[in-house]
């Protein structure tokens, strides 16, 4: 659905995106992270042809933004970082407006618009001037604005910012509800938690690409991993077993469950279980802790 | 086409809800088109009376026939160039404020990002700004012939409207004026984060216009086909110049980039 080669954008002499080269499957949930100033917004106006790449190549459905501008911005919808909708209008009539430049019918476009405003609870409230809307609520129009030509491919720029967690809940329900329509979601967030639940294959990037997987190969590539042992007696008892093996490190004791991180797991586990068996522990479950996409993140970005 | 239509309708409609742009038009129009005409047209007879403006008309209009068709016809040569302040000052007012307010609101990126061509955009901007200058003009010159004609054809059985010049201005200047005028706007308010400041700037574009009126006014010259004529042909050459640059100034990337964005 997208194919992007050797893509870089520099302004001014500063490189925002630097050779960076992905691909997103039709239907898939791509979430593109990464801090501050990484290039996340350049290079989706890049993919919405929005602006023109310094070098590289972009294919979007098969088309370039340089001879199919216009077919591209028509498949695609977009949420930008600000909501951006005309405050002196109605919602409906913003989402007139915009839709009408997509060439829908207007009965389909009518259709649309009660679907979308519905689904976002702002049914009634349609008429009422959008500078009255809360900002959770023009963030909701502004994804229904996005969605109202029911594009092939989302670019979903901080989609639950300012939502309220109800609001935030049904919005991610309705993302992935997406896929089973085949739509191709471009999630950029800072909310690690969304990312992690919603993405079939993370990017992590920092104007070049740090990292690009599904997140259980980040988990499994994680350098490291976690333990967790719930044991019969307090678990207070054996933590100094355990530190004295000086395999284990963020030892971390909570009633009887007793959890730490060791380097290799292969080789820790066996030798840390037996110490705690040899000293009296009787254990109930022993389990893997895996890492979540922030301490994946975390450490990514800061090697 | 058609896209810039939907956006010359939406934003016309904002346009007249605006207060701010239409109440100094208002004024303006009523003013010039109306007052001014009404009562200079009146007052010709007590004008005459003085042996001075008799003999002003006789040496600078060469007239020797008809005293009140040739001071009528000075003070239509004045009106005339007032009529110009229309297409100039109402583009400077609503081409900052239909730019700038899209950026307040932050909706360009947004409306960049459907299917319209940029060029769609800077058409559908320049309807609104043009549409209304050219209709508002149209009307002034028909206030201004029908209230002259109207009077002077009661006091002096005289129909001095329409001119050749009057026609020249409403229907050839006055659009490339207005043109020439929404363009170099848009270039200003793609620099300006707030209205007044962009219109603020807006009005010293037009200062040229003023400096046509004051030199008139102080006896400079007086404006005839000639002059007009030339005027038009100089303004035609830099019309495609203007274009040109609000073309660059309109591009994609530009906006999202280059533009003082609030």
């Amino acid at each position: 659905m997208i194919r992007v080669e050797n893509l870089t954008k520099k302004f001014a002499g500063i490189t925002a995106v630097d050779d960076i080269s992905f691909k997103v499957d039709e239907g898939c949930i791509f979430g593109f992270l990464g801090p501050n100033g990484a290039g996340k917004t350049t290079t989706i106006r890049m993919l919405a042809t929005l602006i023109k790449p310094t070098e590289g190549s972009i294919f979007v459905n098969g088309r370039t933004p340089s001879k199919d501008g216009e077919y591209i911005r028509s498949i695609i919808g977009i949420l930008t970082e600000t909501p951006g909708m005309y405050e002196k209008i109605s919602a409906c009539a913003n989402l007139d407006y915009f839709s009408s430049f997509y060439g829908i019918e207007e009965i389909r476009r009518k259709q649309n618009i009660e679907k979308f405003l519905k689904l976002f609870g702002l049914w009634d409230r349609r008429n009422d001037l959008v500078s009255t809307y809360s900002k959770g609520m023009k963030q909701k129009l502004a994804l229904a604005r996005a969605l109202i030509h029911e594009p092939k491919i989302l670019f979903l720029d901080e989609p639950t910012a300012a939502l309220d967690p109800e609001s935030a809940f049904m919005v991610r329900s309705f993302i992935e509800q997406l896929k089973n329509d085949k739509t191709t979601v471009f999630l950029c967030t800072h909310n690690l938690e969304e990312a992690s639940s919603l993405s079939d294959v993370v990017c992590i990037i920092k104007n070049r690409i740090i990292k690009i997987a599904t997140l259980e190969e980040l988990q499994k590539n994680k350098k490291g991993s976690n333990t967790e042992v719930i044991m019969a007696q307090d678990a207070s008892l054996f933590e100094q077993v355990v530190k004295d093996t000086g395999l284990a490190s963020n030892i971390a004791v909570e009633n009887n469950r007793l959890a730490f991180s060791i380097e290799s797991p292969e080789k820790s586990n066996p030798l840390i279980i037996k110490k705690l068996v040899n000293s009296g522990a009787e254990i109930i479950y022993i389990n893997e802790l895996k890492a979540s996409l922030e301490e994946i993140y975390l450490d990514l970005i800061k090697s | 086409m058609k896209n810039s239509i939907k956006i010359f309708k939406k934003e016309i409609k904002e346009v007249i809800k605006n207060r701010s742009i239409w109440l100094p038009i208002l004024a303006i129009s009523i003013m010039f088109s109306v007052i001014f005409p009404a009562g200079l047209t009146m007052s010709t007879d007590s004008f005459l009376k003085d042996p001075d403006t008799t003999n002003f008309i006789a040496k600078v209009l060469q007239n020797t026939g008809n005293v009140e068709a040739a001071f009528l016809q000075f003070i239509i040569k004045q009106f005339m160039i007032f009529l110009l302040l229309i297409p100039a000052m109402l583009p400077s007012l609503i081409a900052p404020a239909s730019i700038v307010l899209e950026k307040e609101s932050s909706t360009l990126e947004p409306l960049i990002a459907t299917p319209i061509k940029t060029g769609e955009l800077l058409m559908g901007k320049t309807l609104t700004s043009m549409v209304p200058s050219f209709a508002i003009s149209f009307i002034n010159f028909v206030l201004i012939t029908v209230i002259v004609d109207t009077l002077a054809y009661i006091r002096f059985g005289l129909v001095p409207l329409p001119t050749l010049e009057w026609f020249i201005v409403t229907f050839i200047l006055s659009p490339i004026l207005s043109f020439i005028i929404t363009m170099a706007s848009i270039i200003i308010s793609s620099k300006s984060t707030d209205i007044r400041s962009a219109q603020g700037i807006g009005a010293v574009v037009i200062f040229p216009i003023y400096a046509v009126i004051g030199m008139q006014l102080a006896g400079l010259f007086l404006l005839n086909i000639k002059y007009l004529l030339a005027g038009c042909l100089v303004l035609l050459v830099v019309c495609p110049l203007v274009l040109k640059l609000a073309i660059r100034v309109f591009d994609r990337e530009n906006i999202l980039t280059k533009w003082k964005m609030k």
